[in-house]
């Protein structure tokens, strides 16, 4: 099986704060990989240094194969991105800013079915300032499909969804999945989590804690629901006893 | 192209949309034609002149857009978008930053043009406006007046770190160059020692070669303006598309 992304000893420096330490992870294609941590563990920041928008202090990245600096324009042919804050031009329609991103790439998909698929299909001639917080997610997320991709980031997909929608959102990317699609993605969600990741990653103030399945890591922590694994591995466990 | 073409189309949508530069590019010329034309109307330029004062400002007048979207809009536009992320945005996509430096710069092109346009509609219908010189010269030296302050403005929007510094550095190049280069106080009724400070904004060389194209009257040395504009363009290009930040 081939691999998606290549990462070997990623690090990043903000001034004497070390937001990413030393990471190395690897995605097969056609896998779901999820990158999860604490707000400020450094999701962001190890997603922003493997697309190249930030600077590594060090270490490689490889996606599908490239260089994402040297090859830029090739690369984001077939990578499409969700970044956890999203802005857009003020006074931009859903359809325009839909359309606006489509025509940057050869074989972009029908946006417009897009957006009907993950239920935003009747606000297309809405300005995007004046749809809901869910709506603005879900319009970001068929942004980032869009490129027809064939790796997708979306970081914290399903902030401000209601439990429809994640179910929705779901099945959706699970059934691009099955058609070959690689998935990085970050999430608060344990239940989204446990539904959509292969593999993952838990991030403890920059450092990897966790690498391996949802099932390893039950069996490490000796938790029976994962959301107590991912609060004990991570470190952020209650303190109730 | 066609990409070019969708990002023109929707871009240009939106910059109409504020509404910002429709009044600073095309009716603030228009505005200043006007009242121009009611003080002077049809008078001569000064005792004896074969023009008239209003052809004596035409190529000026036309500047005014030039200035607003050169030295205000394109740079604001490019830096705000660096400020809210839409840049960074674009960074994860294929499109290279010539072409949506490229597509700003022809918005603005745009807005000069039609400014260009209905000004001198206005002042030929209502002031008999007529021009002495050549067409071709005229639009020549437009082109290359507007060509060269717009690359200064997308070099400051390619460059300038968020909009708050572009801003800055945009007042300071706008407003001098638009009251004292001749685009809204002719020229003319600077007194001499003023003249001669003015003189060094590339604007008021520009200025100074439409007006002679326009009225037909001899350039002396036509060809250190043309050189300065052509400089100024080939390098604050330049410096935009290598220098570019996308945030």
């Amino acid at each position: 099986m081939e691999t998606a992304i290549k990462v070997e000893g990623l690090s990043k420096c903000y001034g004497n704060l070390r937001a990413i330490d030393n990471i190395s992870l690897s995605v097969k294609c056609g896998t779901v990989f999820g990158l999860l941590g604490a707000n400020g563990a450094g999701k962001s920041t190890a997603i922003e240094c493997i697309l190249g928008t930030k600077a590594a202090d060090s270490g490689t990245v490889t996606l599908l194969g490239c260089d994402p600096k040297k090859d830029r324009k090739k690369l984001f042919q077939s990578v499409g991105v969700q970044f956890q804050q999203c802005d857009y031009q003020t006074e931009i329609k859903v359809s325009e800013l839909c359309e606006e991103t489509a025509c940057l790439y050869k074989s972009a998909s029908d946006w417009k079915e897009l957006c009907v698929r993950f239920g935003i299909g009747d606000k297309l001639n809405s300005a995007v300032k004046n749809l809901s917080g869910g709506e603005r997610q879900q319009l970001f997320i068929v942004l980032a499909l869009i490129p027809n991709p064939k790796l997708v980031f979306l970081d914290e997909l399903t902030t401000g969804l209601d439990a429809k929608a994640r179910r929705d959102v779901w099945k959706i990317l699970s059934d691009l999945k099955s058609k070959g699609l690689t998935i990085l993605l970050t999430s608060h969600f344990m239940d989204e989590v446990e539904a959509l990741c292969d593999e993952i990653c838990i991030l403890k103030k920059g450092n990897a804690v966790f690498y391996g399945t949802v099932e390893q890591a039950k069996e490490k922590s000796g938790c029976e629901k994962f959301e107590d694994a991912y609060l004990l591995l991570s470190g952020e466990e209650v303190m109730e006893k | 192209m066609k990409a070019f073409v969708v990002l023109l189309k929707n871009e240009l949508k939106l910059n109409i949309r504020n509404m910002n530069m429709v009044i600073f590019a095309i009716i603030m010329p228009l505005v200043v034609l006007a009242i121009l034309g009611f003080i002077y109307g049809t008078k001569p330029a000064a005792d004896g002149a074969s023009y008239t004062f209003l052809e004596q400002s035409f190529g000026a007048l036309c500047t005014i857009s030039i200035c607003a979207g050169g030295l205000m809009g394109l740079p604001l536009v490019v830096s705000d978008y660096r400020e809210r992320r839409i840049l960074k945005r674009f960074k994860v996509t294929p499109v290279s930053p010539l072409k949506l430096l490229v597509v700003e710069f022809t918005i603005y092109i745009l807005y000069c043009l039609v400014s260009m346009l209905t000004l001198a509609a206005a002042a030929m219908l209502i002031w008999k406006v007529r021009i002495g010189g050549s067409w071709p010269a005229f639009l020549g030296s437009w082109l290359l007046t507007m060509v060269s302050t717009l690359s200064i403005g997308m070099m400051v929007g390619g460059i300038a770190k968020n909009s708050k510094t572009a801003s800055v550095i945009a007042c300071i190049l706008y407003f001098p160059m638009l009251i004292f280069s001749g685009a809204t106080l002719p020229f003319e009724v600077m007194p001499d020692a003023m003249q001669k400070i003015v003189r060094i904004f590339p604007m008021t060389q520009g200025i100074c070669l439409m007006k002679s194209a326009f009225l037909g009257l001899p350039v002396d040395n036509a060809l250190f303006p043309i050189t300065v504009m052509s400089a100024v363009t080939v390098i604050c290009i330049g410096i935009a598309v290598k220098f570019f930040r996308w945030e």
